[in-house]
């Protein structure tokens, strides 16, 4: 078993105060879900683990005039339960529901979803959907704020500076009429990791033209991220069968530039495809 | 596009080990002084319920409850040996084994209780002994049980209990291989995904002959788990080695069924007493869960169209089969 020093904060001050005394050997710990496991099979040697769940000004879903701030040691079962998420962002409350099973959405946080950087996440790609910032603070550099799409380096590995901690995670709120939707697929109902995920938001102007999409394919590329060229060829047109299938080649391209031909590629392009296809439907319903 | 199917897969299977391989079993019974009751075997209750119908065929044979049995299983310092937990064989030869042991006890209590209560025909019922013809002729099993102690006679019985079946012909391979056989049905519903390759099971409908079912909510029991086993190794589970390492080493690489993948479970258990089982019965541990896979490959079968010959019929698989359909 490993050896580590355990220190449980009670505030960000306090938090940030011990990151940049400890900076190189500290790893963060929430719910645990993901940590403990690394922990256990020795993948990772922190010397030291600092408990965040105990900090109240990291709790918790504020609704502000224009946007929505949860706290990052908000729950999964928090964010299901929750009336505004529910209201604003319905697509972040299907990914939440699509994780583990119920101890796991009980202990799970969106904090470290995010900071986990899983390429497998399943409400990461949805935040990224709804262009979510992130609130970092560090002693020495201060508070900052950074889009979730540029704070993504690769598989497991953020921007973050050594010594900055998650305090918060932002959302714009969507424009009225934006329809939204979050799709899992597992190799079971429960307790599965994302085969693949895909979150859409559409919204149509009058003319029923696509006036905003995003598209988020997840657990397909090291790195969860908006598929541009297909939002592009979607953006300011009707949404005919014909513009649909197109746009759905363009987004097996666009992943598999970014993949390259691996042994799961002949299942993944034509079970994307068909995912944004389907969704694409219901979503025009 | 989701498609629906149904398929049915049947089963028989040869009970405990056959073509002459040795499969015995032995229990012991052993009566207190004060009427306790200790049953001893080295049978394993791995979840199955051995345990609870072992007390319920002594006490069903000893007349008393079964919840006052004192049992010692699995140990191999105090147990006497019974084979293995495999071949569904439990129920069957070990249940034999407990019967022959409380019968041969039972016959000294009969003794004993014959000459205090001057009666031939006892029943023993409820804790107590008694005359049928002139029932307020009765004795406590506890004050019999000590009586039978006062006189010194033998108060534990071990039994023995041997199936070991005769080979087939090594020329024609043709013979009787087993003791006996046990027969299960089941029908399985599912609900192809044709786009993503995701099965849904939707409903299995069980018939399990059982011979006598001792305890038909343990019955009920294992077809459930036994139906569950077989949904995963249809759908889900695989071993995968890599230059000859395991990399499905643990259950988050290892799929097994969630309860959110197992379906509406329908079981029917069928009872044809068999002569040479306790009270009937045979076991039902493994025909359980064979017919559930061959279920649910037909089920897929009839809903796409397409033979699933390779398992597990995971997203990859499946949806490999459908894309070479529709080219």
């Amino acid at each position: 078993m490993l050896h580590f020093q355990f220190f449980n904060a009670r505030s960000i001050e306090e938090a940030i105060n011990f990151l940049a005394e400890e900076v190189e050997q500290c790893r963060i710990i929430a719910g645990g879900t993901d940590l403990i496991p690394a922990l256990r099979k020795e993948d990772i040697h922190p010397d030291f683990v600092m408990n965040i769940l105990e900090i109240d000004q990291l709790k918790g879903i504020t609704e502000m005039d224009h946007a929505v701030r949860i706290g990052p040691t908000t729950t999964f079962t928090e964010m299901i339960e929750s009336d505004i998420l529910f209201r604003f962002f319905p697509s972040i409350v299907q990914a939440a529901s699509s994780v583990g099973g119920p101890q796991v959405r009980n202990r799970g946080t969106i904090g470290g979803n995010i900071a986990n950087a899983s390429p497998a996440a399943d409400v990461l790609p949805a935040v990224l959907a709804y262009d979510g910032e992130l609130e970092l603070q560090s002693k020495v550099s201060g508070k900052r704020i950074v889009r979730l799409s540029e704070a993504i380096e690769g598989p497991y590995k953020t921007r973050f500076l050594p010594d900055e901690m998650l305090t918060g995670i932002i959302m714009k709120k969507p424009e009225p009429g934006t329809r939204g939707l979050f799709e899992k697929l597992g190799r079971r109902n429960a307790m599965a990791r994302a085969r693949m995920n895909l979150t859409i938001l559409l919204r149509l102007n009058e003319k029923e033209e696509v006036s905003e999409v995003r598209i988020v394919p997840g657990a397909v590329m090291p790195v969860a991220r908006r598929v541009r060229g297909t939002e592009e060829m979607l953006l300011g047109k009707k949404s005919e069968p014909s513009l649909i299938e197109a746009a759905s080649e363009v987004l097996a391209k666009e992943m598999v530039e970014v993949t390259g031909i691996r042994w799961s590629t002949e299942y993944k392009v034509p079970v994307l495809k068909n995912m944004f296809k389907r969704m694409m439907w219901q979503l025009l319903r | 596009m989701k498609k629906r199917g149904i398929g049915i897969g049947s089963m028989f299977y040869g009970m405990g080990y056959g073509f002459s391989r040795p499969d015995i079993s032995s229990a012991e019974v052993e009566i207190c002084e004060d009427g306790s009751v200790i049953v001893r075997s080295g049978e394993v209750d791995y979840g199955q319920g051995s345990d609870t119908i072992f007390c319920q065929m002594v006490a069903e044979e000893l007349g008393i409850r079964y919840d006052t049995i004192q049992l010692v299983t699995a140990d191999t310092f105090t147990t006497p040996n019974a084979g293995p937990t495999s071949a569904s064989r439990v129920t069957y030869v070990t249940g034999n084994a407990m019967v022959k042991a409380a019968r041969a006890i039972k016959k000294t209590l009969q003794g004993v209780a014959q000459e205090i209560l001057g009666e031939k025909d006892l029943l023993f019922s409820d804790e107590e002994i008694f005359s049928e013809a002139q029932p307020e002729k009765r004795l406590s099993f506890s004050k019999l049980a000590k009586e039978c102690h006062l006189r010194g006679l033998q108060m534990v019985e071990t039994a023995w209990h041997d199936i070991t079946t005769k080979d087939v012909d090594p020329e024609t391979g043709q013979g009787d291989a087993y003791a006996t056989y046990a027969y299960a049905t089941q029908l399985a519903e599912v609900e192809v995904d044709m786009e993503t390759g995701k099965v849904e099971v939707l409903r299995i409908v069980s018939a399990t002959d059982a011979g006598k079912a001792i305890n038909p909510s343990n019955v009920e029991g294992q077809i459930e788990g036994g139906v569950a086993m077989g949904v995963g190794y249809a759908l889900t589970e695989e071993i995968k080695l890599e230059k000859g390492y395991l990399k499905t080493g643990n259950l988050g690489e290892y799929m097994i069924p969630t309860s959110m993948d197992i379906p509406t479970i329908e079981t029917h258990i069928v009872e044809v007493p068999i002569p040479s089982g306790p009270y009937g019965a045979k076991g039902v541990g493994e025909p359980a869960s064979i017919p559930t896979a061959p279920a649910i490959l037909n089920a897929i079968a009839n809903a796409i169209g397409v033979r699933v010959t390779e398992l597990p019929a995971n997203l990859e698989n499946l949806h490999r089969l459908i894309r070479e359909k529709e080219k």
